[in-house]
């Protein structure tokens, strides 16, 4: 029989759900407001490092602050420079889990959805930042001025 | 000069009798060019196979009815011209999304059940009497919410979805666009009623935005934009600790 | 309904989504690209890090990245980057709703503070970035 059994006759108890009570999903307000956040650093930094850093920088065409050693270091040691850092590469993980679980959905891996697999992207983003955090502060000591 | 002729290749589904739905193609004169692919479903049945089953009303795009999927995009097919696709064959076929009652007829129910689920009515915490008169609203409290009471449950938006194709649990564009028209009703006062419904897990958040239900609405209410707008207020009433609360 | 109205009703087909969905329209496939950009950037920013980590092996040890196929690899990043930067910002457009004086600001004129934005970061950025370097 393939009526489906899971939608109630419509003079039945308004939005009733077979399963329970709704409520506000809390963790996916959190998961979408961490996406728009991380979406935000991505969008608006990313490319500028990628055109300077990635290929200008490479091909000489301009001077980079990470082609020699003395300048990255000199740059690295700054405390808002680390703080700054910890954001770009950070931030856009959140992001970066949260399409990738949903991309994953779309191509009908419907396991991409449990929470298992919430566990797996966003504690996988907390664990990225938790690297880069202990990165930036044994790399190059913090010098202030 | 020769009479003009299209073929439709439309759906056929006997749940009696077939084990799976087939196209059958008609060859039906192209005699007038406002011809839609309603004229030419009741042509069909008025004189060739009187066994198709479809559903229609006014044949002007505003009740809703005749929603289907014409050469893979979700139309109404009293909206669709058979100008713009002759001299191609033209196919026809149940709204992508929902399961297949018969022919072009689908299954609908999980629809109503969603749009009423959000509480589609204004909800008041304090009745207004009668004698107190009418609710007025300005042009601008209208404005707010005008574009999402356009819409004419067509479900058009939910054959396009995507999301909905793979996961019937969600609830969907026209559902939310329309508990926003009533959240952001001026008279209404029943955001916290409605907010478990549209803000649980199979709420807001299953939407990826793809935009495609905004694509194809024929009335532009933009559920698309509904539903961005109601994850970012549903984020901002819980992160913002005092304000935009009702 | 009940039981026995269920086992009278007629077998409804039931809806299978196809696995090729997304390539059947170009709005589906530039939606999959789109969503798709994240993995680019997400290997950029893991080499950003290498990046830093390399500071840590003294000078004699750090040379900076100059091979062709660095340069490929940060040209594909930039295209899905900026691919991302442009959908990500116009659509911030859609669902960023402000009113100034009782008025709708028009989503065209967000969009477009988004991206004065995005210049200016670049901008600023870009900057510290080169002048730093002398």
């Amino acid at each position: 029989m393939s009526i489906r059994k899971d939608v109630l006759p419509i003079d039945g108890e308004v939005g009733r759900r077979p399963g329970g009570a709704r409520r506000v999903a809390y963790p996916h307000l959190i998961y979408w407001f961490l996406f728009a956040q991380g979406g935000v650093v991505a969008a608006l930094l990313v490319p500028v490092h990628v055109l300077i850093q990635g290929i200008l920088g490479p091909l000489g065409i301009v001077p980079v602050v990470d082609r020699h050693y003395d300048t990255w270091v000199a740059m690295l040691g700054n405390p808002i420079v680390k703080l700054y850092l910890l954001v770009l590469i950070a931030v856009p993980f959140f992001h970066i889990a949260h399409r990738v679980r949903y991309l994953l959905t779309d191509f009908g891996v419907k396991s991409a959805k449990s929470l298992p697999a919430q566990i797996i992207s966003y504690g996988g983003a907390v664990v990225i930042t938790l690297i880069t955090i202990w990165v930036l502060l044994t790399t190059v000591p913090i010098k202030l001025g | 000069m020769a009479d003009k002729r299209i073929t439709i290749q439309t759906t056929r589904y006997d749940p009696d009798k077939d084990e799976k739905p087939r196209l059958q193609s008609y060859e039906i004169p192209f005699y007038d060019d406002s011809m839609v692919v309603l004229d030419a479903l009741n042509y069909i049945k008025s004189n060739v196979d009187g066994s198709l089953s479809y559903r229609w009303s006014c044949r002007m795009g505003i009740c809703g009815s005749c929603g289907m999927m014409v050469n893979g995009t979700p139309k109404l097919s009293c909206s669709a011209f058979l100008r713009d696709y002759w001299p191609r064959p033209i196919v026809v076929e149940p709204l992508n999304n929902f399961p297949v009652i018969r022919d072009l007829v689908i299954d609908m129910d999980d629809f109503m059940q969603k749009l009423k689920s959000i509480r589609p009515w204004i909800i008041r915490k304090q009745e207004i009497p009668l004698g107190a008169g009418a609710h007025y609203q300005t042009n601008e409290q209208i404005d707010d919410f005008r574009q999402f009471s356009e819409c004419i449950n067509c479900m058009l938006c939910y054959a396009a979805c995507p999301v909905y194709g793979l996961n019937n649990e969600f609830l969907g564009p026209a559902a939310i666009a329309l508990a926003r028209r009533y959240n952001l009703d001026s008279r209404d006062q029943g955001l916290k009623q409605r907010l478990p419904v549209i803000a649980d897990n199979e709420g807001v958040w299953e939407c990826s935005f793809v935009g495609e239900c905004s694509v194809v609405c024929p009335k532009g209410v933009d559920p698309a934009k509904a539903i961005q707008q109601t994850k970012l207020d549903t984020t901002m009433r819980f992160i913002l600790p005092y304000g935009n609360r009702d | 309904m009940t039981t026995e109205a269920q086992a009278a009703a007629p077998r409804e087909h039931p809806w299978r989504m196809p696995a090729n969905w997304w390539t059947r329209n170009r709005r589906y496939f530039l939606y999959v690209v789109r969503e798709f950009t994240v993995v680019p950037i997400a290997a950029w920013l893991l080499w950003m890090l290498l990046e830093i980590k390399r500071a840590d092996g003294g000078p004699a040890h750090y040379y900076p990245p100059s091979s062709t196929a660095f340069v490929v690899f940060s040209v594909i990043v930039l295209l899905f980057s900026l691919y991302h930067s442009f959908t990500f910002l116009s659509l911030a457009g859609v669902i960023i709703h402000v009113k100034v004086l009782d008025r709708p600001v028009p989503s065209r004129l967000i969009v477009l503070s988004q991206f004065a934005l995005w210049a200016v970061a670049s901008v600023v950025v870009g900057f510290v970035l080169i002048w730093f370097a002398r």
